[in-house]
């Protein structure tokens, strides 16, 4: 591998992806609608574009109106050219007042003026044969009523793809308040197909997303990110989508000397069958100079629709150095870090529907399967046994309750609602070597208003990992942990078998509008129970937040406050933060994660 | 959709009347689609035929004007005896729409017959995307019932069309162990396609046959509140299998079902 620059494999993922993306890609077939104007008006909020002064309008199906305003309300898919009209259309052409295309319902209202006024439908397409004196819906020429609305864009030109896309040639753009800054274009997205919206990026702080290029069936955009970790850097995207599949390929970030390189595939060759691929390549590197650390790994993820269930498939595997253990370092200071391993893992598993336990309001759901763990370089050592290889076999089940009303059915907004949560599974090992796990929850929430509601929760985790053949004490040698001169004989009580008991108490308060905040406090009582600096801390992702959300030593106490602000339609700020009660000496978290979404 | 066309139109000519003005001559206020060839267009679609000694004045001062009617300007057409527009009264400033439109309809001026037009004719069912009167705010609770395996500290978002599929355009919070809620003020009359997601689009909703779930349909009515739930049966990125996120390279294999152990001390 050491002998193929890395670079030259990025490039060729990214070919191969491109290559299966426009395969897979084939342009729409909604109408495309061409305007050019001396000036065109976006209104974001309400999904408008207006347009005035020397108005010249070109549809795929061939026809051109020409006149002084325009008027189109992307979601219902409709347009409207008035003022001085004139249409040229396969037909010939013929001059008017207005001219009103409904793209979903395949008809134009026209008001043309022969020798006299006249109203004329034009029925799916067809210009030779309009349909005269039809009445047409009462607001048919009306235009919006624009008093409260602000423009967030302004061009000259624009290509509308029906009930898809929208891209605005060079464009001023009003990213915060009134100042408008000038974009070279600039794309929309209001498509209902969810696959164009699918992203391979990591979360972030910050994210400002530039869609440059696109259409109905692809986007690419730049993304100026901010994250704790990273810091500011430049990322790329590429989707391209399809009725039943789709593809993204991302470099985030693309400025950094730690690069990773994302491609994720999906496609859903038949109504009942489904394949998803999430391959990342990371590289650290100058550039795309020769990378002097590189890493890959590739998930496969088949999912096989059945009756009142499903069978999916996961396969994975890794390689932790891609690069030869001595590679030729260019770069002074660069560490040429080497791991061999490449452990891989599968599974195959059926999870059955939720079914209801006769009339009553509670459900079961089930899953059950069987898999694998390898890596040549060993997995565990058991009894003085290397494993390189552990096969596992599982099943569990979860029963529930809907929402179980407490009180008067007749007071809105004022009952109480109780739910029960039992979930269990048990993992068994080709090693001597099995786990338990038994989550229970029971909550009682309360909605107030509509502005004001809480909930009471109580959780319990029961972890068992047990060890047979007489290795449970090997596996979970007893000791007592002596800190700062302070010993814990009671975690000298730990064999494996873990109790998390979590109280919560949720209240959130809404405005109905552009305001959320809620508070959650919660305390703990574990076993073991958590103590301070014996455990270490989960680690965090780049927005602070822990990786997994129970585990061993959690602060007996917590609160956790969290505001949602809505800047404007388009972009929101959340805020949370943290307190510890002086648990580990600690009291706030570190920071407070701040997020931005537009 | 066309019944709602209709009663737009009916509420056009509710609020176009006659303004009698002292002169007893008939006049409707209104905004202009076009002027041209001797006609003027109001945005109802009408043309009227203008009287040759057509005054052009301000709506604002009465007087002489320099504007020229156009598309988008408002204006109110005052008719002669003969049923042609005399008069313009012309104001880029939006005016309230005004006149007795039944009376000043039968001057409009068409070519041929009306003709009866059966996709107008208002159809029943269809819930709330069908007959609604738009432009009411609406308070629309939101509720979902996400699946039982959601962590207590889950965030649980709806992403929609309108917001270009953002995962974490709309933020619901938590009502109990399994319900999540989000409450909105929307106009009757929007239409959105929507799905829910733990905050990442690998996360988004999968459907209760473990694949890609098609996003539901949101129509908002035009009733004094209006309640949406919906089911959710699956996260696209549960556990059952190893997909990993973005920039999460899988860890060391870990027998133990407690990530974070101490470390024993080492043994004499």
């Amino acid at each position: 591998m050491s002998d193929v620059p890395l670079r030259r494999l990025s490039l060729r993922l990214a070919v191969l992806a491109l290559f299966a993306l426009a395969l897979c890609a084939p342009a729409g077939a909604a109408t495309i609608v061409r305007l050019h104007a001396n000036r065109i008006a976006f209104y974001y909020d309400r999904f408008l574009i207006e347009a005035d002064g020397n108005v010249r309008v070109q549809t795929s199906d061939g026809m051109t109106v020409t006149g002084q305003a325009f008027t189109m309300d992307l979601r219902l898919n409709r347009f409207m050219v008035a003022g001085h009209v004139h249409v040229d259309s396969p037909s010939g052409s013929q001059d008017g007042a207005a001219l009103a295309d409904f793209l979903s319902f395949n008809r134009v209202y026209f008001v043309p003026i022969t020798t006299e006024p006249d109203r004329w439908t034009f029925i799916n397409g067809d210009f030779k044969h309009p349909v005269k004196g039809l009445v047409m819906p009462g607001d048919t020429f009306y235009f919006p009523d624009l008093a409260h609305a602000r423009v967030y864009l302004y061009a000259r030109s624009a290509v509308i793809g029906a009930q898809a896309f929208v891209r605005f040639g060079p464009s001023r753009v009003a990213l915060v308040g009134h100042a408008y800054v000038p974009f070279p274009s600039y794309y929309l997205n209001f498509s209902t197909n969810q696959n164009l919206g699918a992203n391979s990026l990591a979360g972030a702080n910050f994210d400002g997303t530039y869609q440059f290029a696109g259409n109905a069936n692809a986007i690419s955009a730049v993304h100026v990110r901010y994250d704790t970790v990273n810091k500011a850097y430049l990322s790329f995207e590429q989707h391209l989508s399809s009725k039943n599949a789709y593809a993204v390929f991302s470099l985030n970030p693309a400025t950094t000397t730690s690069k990773y390189w994302n491609l994720l595939l999906d496609d859903r060759p038949s109504k009942t069958f489904e394949i998803q691929t999430f391959t990342q390549l990371h590289t650290v590197q100058y550039g795309l100079g020769q990378p002097f650390q590189a890493q890959q790994v590739t998930n496969v993820q088949l999912t096989q629709a059945l009756k009142r269930a499903f069978l999916q498939g996961n396969y994975q595997f890794f390689n932790a150095s891609l690069l030869a253990p001595f590679a030729p370092n260019i770069n002074a200071g660069a560490i040429n870090a080497f791991f061999p391993y490449h452990p891989s893992n599968a599974s195959l598993g059926i999870s059955t529907s939720d079914e209801q336990f006769g009339k009553l309001p509670f459900f079961e759901r089930m899953r059950f399967g069987f898999g694998f763990q390898h890596n040549s370089y060993g997995l565990q050592t058991i009894g003085g046994v290397p494993y390189t290889t552990i096969w596992d076999h599982y099943a569990g089940f979860t029963i529930y309750s809907n929402p179980i009303r407490i009180g008067s059915p007749m007071k809105r907004f004022t009952d109480l609602y109780l739910n029960a949560i039992l979930d269990k599974q048990r993992t068994w090992n080709s090693t001597p070597h099995y786990i338990d796990t038994t989550s229970t929850t029971f909550s009682l929430s309360k909605t107030f208003n509509q502005h004001l509601s809480s909930y009471l929760m109580y959780n319990v985790n029961n972890t068992g990992d047990y060890y047979t053949n007489g290795l449970q004490s090997v596996a979970y040698a007893p000791f007592v942990p002596a800190l700062n001169g302070s010993s814990y004989p009671g975690y000298a009580a730990f064999h494996g078998q873990a109790t998390l008991r979590t109280l919560s108490l949720g209240a959130t308060y809404t405005n109905l509008d552009y305001f959320t905040f809620s508070l959650l406090a919660r305390q703990h009582k574990d076993f073991p129970a958590p103590i301070p600096f014996l455990f270490p801390l989960p680690p965090t992702n780049v927005l602070g937040q822990f990786l997994y959300p129970n585990f061993l030593g959690q602060p007996a106490f917590d609160i956790t406050g969290d505001l949602r602000f809505r800047l404007n339609p388009h972009m929101s700020i959340d805020i949370s933060r943290s307190y510890y009660f002086n648990y580990e000496n600690l009291r706030w978290t570190p920071q407070f994660i701040f997020q931005v979404m537009q | 959709m066309m019944r709602t066309r209709l009663m737009r139109a009916m509420a056009l000519a509710l609020v176009i009347c006659a303004l009698g003005a002292g002169t007893g001559a008939l006049s409707i206020t209104g905004q202009l689609l076009d002027y041209e060839k001797g006609y003027v267009f109001f945005t109802t679609g009408d043309g009227f035929r203008v009287a040759p000694d057509l005054r052009l004045r301000s709506y604002k001062t009465g007087g002489p004007t320099a504007l020229q009617p156009q598309a988008r300007m408002y204006a109110r057409a005052t008719f002669d005896a003969a049923g042609d527009v005399s008069e313009l009264d012309l104001s880029r400033a939006p005016l309230t729409f005004a006149g007795d439109y039944a009376a000043a309809h039968k001057f409009a001026v068409a070519l041929s017959p009306p003709v009866a037009n059966p996709a107008l004719v208002p159809k029943h069912g269809g819930g709330y995307c069908a007959n609604t009167v738009p432009g009411k705010l609406v308070p629309v609770t939101i509720t979902v019932q996400v699946p039982p395996d959601t962590a207590p500290t889950d965030q649980v978002y709806m992403t929609t069309d309108i917001s270009a599929w953002n995962p974490q355009a709309y933020l619901l919070t938590r009502i109990n162990a399994m319900q999540y809620r989000l409450v909105l003020q929307l106009l009757s009359g929007t239409v959105m396609h929507v799905l829910f997601d733990r905050g990442s689009t690998q996360s988004i909703q999968r459907g209760e046959n473990g694949l890609q779930q098609q996003p539901y349909l949101l129509c908002v009515g035009d009733s004094t509140v209006q309640a949406y739930t919906r089911t959710i049966y699956h996260w696209g990125d549960e556990q059952h299998g190893n997909l990993s996120a973005p920039q999460a390279f899988p860890t060391p294999y870990n027998p133990a079902p407690f990530p974070n152990l101490p470390t024993p001390p080492p043994s004499p």
